[in-house]
């Protein structure tokens, strides 16, 4: 800390020309630091942009021009997302997508929170052992256990067309969210839940009370995850939904959207653009939660 | 609170139990989740890797029959098991390094970070399907705009995913373009390293690349290490992109009667989870659809196991 | 440590109570019993998907619920095999009645599983009998070791389309007859230009929508299984004469290379930009519903139509093709199979609603009667397609346990083999028919 000052700008007046000079080059060092940041920044921005670009261009392109390779729509046609939305079945899917990841979301907040707290806050024997089933859990593609559980659903429930084997697990915590929730939750210092016992709460009034309102950015993170995990699903609603196109989602019907509609790719992208959309609104809304969401899942509690 | 002294004071036996009820209620969820949508599976997918099930007839025993088919004579496993390699080796690193690289960038920018930031992260929300179809036109090797940029460039313009040596490359540029997860850890990370390291090091005279390489290096190490084994088990999990895009590129999205064939081009975008939806959901082999389950059960625990043994606070334990 | 046995023992007897659950999941094959005259609701699900075909299934169900008002259908478009596949092992409430497949390659699958229900008795009760009524082929693909699970719903014939003005721009007079004459004319009517084509002749890469190994090969009339029910593919020569045939397209008219670098250049199948309906190829292999498809999507060139090319050494078998259908069926789950069967006897024997359906969505009509009716377009492509289904030459794709398998296997062959990956044909066929017969072997 000591040696730092001979690095900061100098208050002393007597080295004035001394300083200026180190002073100049370090601004010229800086400047060109600047520039070749922000030059790297901006063809990276391009790279991730660009994409996005080149869909919306596609997307408001007359049918006649969607192969030609030109860029730039000759004749901006904004109904294609009209025509698109209004497409027999695409708002079906709205509906779907949205019970599927509404409804998901809730019922994983719910049952995963409890789950944490338990994880994290109360010590019993075999808690590392649950946590580390809970991480595997997390861990396992689900394609691992799909034949057992469709014959399942299917089989014996008669539930297959239907995004119900989708959502109804849900309600019985997910690996994931219960992995962020307890992560953060080792954040919280024991001493408020101490002090809430003091005070003679129970250990549910304790979570909901005390626990739980300083946890709203792990929560706020997790139903977001969620929401999105359900939104972009494709495996689930192929297994599940995928004979009932009544029960499809966006992802699973964008797939087909092509070639149930023997459309050209200007539509299929206008499809695209209203698939992504709402992912795009929401992220502008919740953006800190996102990210403080992103770096709990990979730096320690 | 009294020191365990010969006999349990019948207070505390009644407050042991009374925590075990509560413990068990917070745990309920999942607990049953756990046996009903975890153990009990896994179970029977063991037990049908060894039964002979087209749906239909009732289960009847196969032996090793659909373990020996797996391995010997389905013609889809050994190139799925090359084309996951692959995706580890190249993929997985690439992603890391890029990742990091983006990471590194977001922390130096001065002027108007929180765009950048959103125009970086912005692709990895995109969904998957979505994401797919938007790459498989750009880069449609015929019309698409990448290709007509490359030819206005005089560049060669590839097949994409059109071509069997390049399905994967594509496949990993568009991983690529994804990567704002990782930058954001990454990013969380060097923010995180002492500046008094940095600043003791380049009083030592340290360069950049020796302060990446003496400092940031060390400092982020178990955040690489937490990437690299993630992307792993990942890309054990890689399924609609490559799916997706071999449907789109191949043209047949959507011709009902017709059987897509899984891996276009030639085999080299099949991936291991779509063997079980091979095998599983377009042949109805499920004992065979069950080995390769297996398979990638094993992989995949194996990978966990590695994460759970290194250092990345997976399992700190103290409260 | 005994706790975490106590847990595991409690997980495994908790799986296996499941799994005792779940193992006794035999079909739930239900009888016939219900009554077809009660007023009920059956659904039907079939593969259609372009707008004029829709129209058309729909009419033809509408005319059905005329005659039957007791009878509600409900339908449901543009399904998949696979879909069906996994619908009809799913069985419940969603599952269908009565379904329809463009394929017959699951035939064998549908028949052999019980999926379908044999619907011998059914056409006893009505009094029909098949051998009267449908023609001989199409009955043959309809069922599976002697189980008639399925009816045909009009044929599929494949043939030859051809841009007639690009005939005339190159001064070809008729379409080709022979192989030779084929290969001639492709490379008169290949333009060139740089390093990629103005205009195609034929694109004979097996990726090149309809021109797939089995739809060429059947030009050969091939083997595909001998009486043991093993893979035939390396013994009979149709196959390597196909494939050389292919090799020696793919070299006259600029090689794999080039070929499938424009063939990227091409719109889908089945929107309008279909490469033959853009002027991008002038001669393709394709089904008689491309010609209504084409006028859909206002194409401006003339369309001709004809039998697909023969080898030189069978010129006189010229009028043959590959022929295939949609198949119908009633799902064995099904609790009403009664009211299906009303919809399955309307749809294929009923003389009217065959002809009706088969001039609106351009296919084959697949009875006798219907054949014959004075009501059947007389539109000359349509014709064509008429004699092609009904000449004896025409064949098909065996019906096989495990469905459409060997055929991709074939088809896989012929990718790696186009592509240079594979270059030994000899070794490559026999390759073919040992995967063949160790997926057959496993399906059984």
């Amino acid at each position: 800390m000591t040696t730092n000052s001979t690095l900061a700008p100098p208050a002393a007046a007597p080295q004035l020309a001394a300083s200026a000079h180190a002073k100049r080059a370090a601004t010229r060092r800086a400047a060109l630091e600047w520039i070749a940041v922000h030059a790297l920044g901006i063809a990276a921005t391009l790279f991730f942009v660009l994409p996005f670009v080149f869909v919306l261009l596609t997307a408001v392109m007359t049918d006649n021009q969607a192969l030609t390779g030109d860029l730039w729509p000759k004749d901006w046609r904004w109904s294609n997302f009209g025509t698109v939305w209004n497409t027999p079945g695409f708002l079906t899917w709205w509906r779907n997508t949205l019970l599927y990841a509404g409804l998901g979301t809730l019922l994983t907040v719910v049952s995963s929170t409890p789950v944490a707290y338990a994880l994290a806050k109360f010590r019993f024997r075999g808690r590392n052992t649950a946590m580390m089933l809970v991480i595997a859990t997390m861990m396992l593609p689900p394609q691992v256990i799909i034949v057992p559980m469709y014959l399942f659903w299917a089989k014996q429930l008669h539930m297959s067309g239907t995004l119900w084997p989708l959502i109804i697990p849900l309600a019985f915590g997910d690996a994931f969210s219960i992995f962020l929730l307890r992560q953060f939750l080792l954040t919280i210092p024991k001493e408020y839940t101490d002090a809430a016992r003091v005070d003679g709460c129970g250990d549910l009034r304790t979570m909901l009370r005390v626990v739980l309102p300083m946890a709203k950015p792990a929560i706020a993170a997790v139903a977001l995850f969620q929401f999105f995990c359900c939104w972009n699903d494709y495996f689930g609603p192929q297994i599940y939904a995928s004979e009932n196109p009544a029960a499809w989602t966006l992802s699973y019907g964008l797939e087909s959207f092509k070639g149930a509609h023997h459309t050209n790719w200007n539509l299929t992208m206008a499809a695209t653009v209203l698939v992504m959309a709402p992912v795009i609104v929401v992220f502008f809304f919740a953006q800190k939660a996102f990210i403080e969401g992103v770096t709990l899942t990979g730096v320690k509690g | 609170m009294s020191t365990a002294t010969g006999t349990v004071h019948p207070m505390l036996k009644a407050k042991r139990r009374r925590e075990t009820l509560r413990n068990l209620a917070f745990l309920s969820p999942w607990l049953i989740g756990f046996t009903v949508f975890f153990a009990y599976p896994l179970v029977s997918t063991v037990y049908f890797s060894f039964m002979k099930y087209d749906g239909f007839a009732a289960p009847t025993w196969n032996g090793a029959k659909n373990w020996s088919y797996v391995f010997n004579d389905y013609p889809f496993f050994w190139p799925a098991l090359r084309n996951t390699l692959w995706l580890v080796v190249v993929m997985v690193s690439l992603r890391v390094v890029f990742g990091l690289g983006i990471g590194l960038l977001i922390t130096k920018i001065k002027t108007a970070p929180g765009l950048f930031r959103t125009a970086f992260y912005l692709p990895y929300l995109a969904p998957p399907v979505a994401a797919t179809m938007a790459f498989a036109f750009l880069l449609n090797p015929g019309t698409g705009p990448v290709n007509h940029l490359l030819g206005d460039l005089a560049l060669p313009q590839p097949g994409w995913f059109n071509d069997p040596g390049w399905s994967k490359p594509a496949l990993t540029l568009l991983a690529l373009w994804g990567i704002g997860d990782l930058m954001v850890i990454f990013m969380a990370a060097l923010l995180d390293v002492p500046k008094e390291q940095y600043e003791a090091a380049e009083l030592d005279g340290a360069g950049p690349w020796s302060r990446f390489r003496y400092v940031t290096l060390p400092n982020i190490s178990p955040i690489v290490m937490f990437a690299v084994v993630t992307g792993v088990i990942q890309t054990m999990q890689y399924y609609t992109q490559p799916l997706v895009a071999g449907k789109v590129a191949s043209g047949v999205i959507g011709g009902s009667g017709q059987q897509f064939e899984p891996g276009y081009p030639d085999k080299s975008t099949l991936t291991l989870p779509q063997l079980v939806y091979n095998l599983g959901f377009q042949r109805f082999d499920t004992g065979s659809a069950c080995v390769i389950a297996l398979v990638l059960f094993a992989l995949a625990m194996m990978f966990t196991a590695l994460l759970m043994r290194r250092r990345s606070g997976f399992l700190s334990a103290e409260d | 440590m005994s706790r975490l046995t106590k847990a595991a023992a409690a997980i495994a007897a908790t799986a296996a109570i499941s799994l005792l659950a779940s193992a006794c999941t035999g079909s739930s094959e239900s009888a016939a019993n219900d009554d077809p005259n009660k007023d009920v609701t059956i659904t039907f699900w079939h593969g259609w998907s372009a707008p004029s075909e829709v129209k058309a299934i729909n009419a033809n169900i509408k005319a059905f619920e005329k005659v039957h008002p007791n009878i509600h259908v409900k339908v449901q478009g543009n399904i998949t095999d696979d879909k069906i596949n996994q619908a009809l092992r799913a069985g419940g409430a969603g599952a269908p009645d009565v379904v329809s497949s463009f394929t017959t390659d699951n035939v064998g699958k549908f028949c052999s599983s019980k999926a379908f229900a044999d619907l011998s008795p059914f056409l006893k009760k009505s009094g029909i009998d098949p051998a009267k009524t449908f023609p001989t082929a199409m009955l043959e693909y309809t069922q599976f070791e002697g189980n008639r699970c399925s009816l045909p719903l009009l044929g599929d014939a494949y043939g030859l389309y051809y841009n007639k003005d690009a005939f005339k721009a190159a001064g070809i007079t008729s379409p080709p007859r022979t192989m030779s004459e084929f290969k001639a004319d492709a490379v008169k009517l290949t333009k060139t230009k740089s390093d990629s084509y103005s205009q195609l002749g034929f694109m004979p890469d097996f990726h090149g929508y309809e021109s797939t190994t089995t739809h060429l090969s059947a030009q050969w009339s091939p083997t595909y299984f001998d009486k043991n029910g093993k893979s035939n593919v390396s013994k009979d020569p149709a196959f390597a004469s196909m494939f050389n045939w292919q090799q020696d397209m793919v070299k006259a008219l600029g090689g794999f290379t080039k070929l499938e670098k424009y063939r990227t250049t091409f719109g889908d199948e089945w929107d309008a930009k279909n490469p033959f309906q853009t002027g991008q190829v002038a001669m393709a292999i394709d089904g008689e519903w491309r010609a209504g498809m084409a006028e859909d999507a206002g194409v401006k060139f003339p369309i001709g139509v004809a039998p697909f090319p023969v080898p030189d050494d069978q010129a006189a078998s010229y009028g043959k093709g590959y022929v295939t259908g949609t198949i119908i069926g009633i799902a064995n789950t099904s609790a009403k199979k009664n009211a299906a069967w009303e919809l399955v006897k309307y749809m294929t024997t009923d003389t009217d609603a065959v002809v009706s359906f088969a001039n609106a969505i351009h296919n084959v009509p697949s009875t006798y009667a219907a054949l014959k009716s004075p009501k059947l377009s007389t539109d000359p492509a349509f014709q064509t397609f008429v004699k092609i289904a009904q000449n004896p030459g025409s064949n098909t794709t065996p019906p096989s346990v495990n469905g459409g398998t060997y055929q991709l296997t074939l088809q896989d062959f012929g990718y790696a083999y186009e592509s240079g990956k594979q270059t030994d044909l000899t070794a490559g066929l026999k390759g073919v028919d040992t995967q063949v017969d160790k997926d057959i072997a496993q399906a059984k």
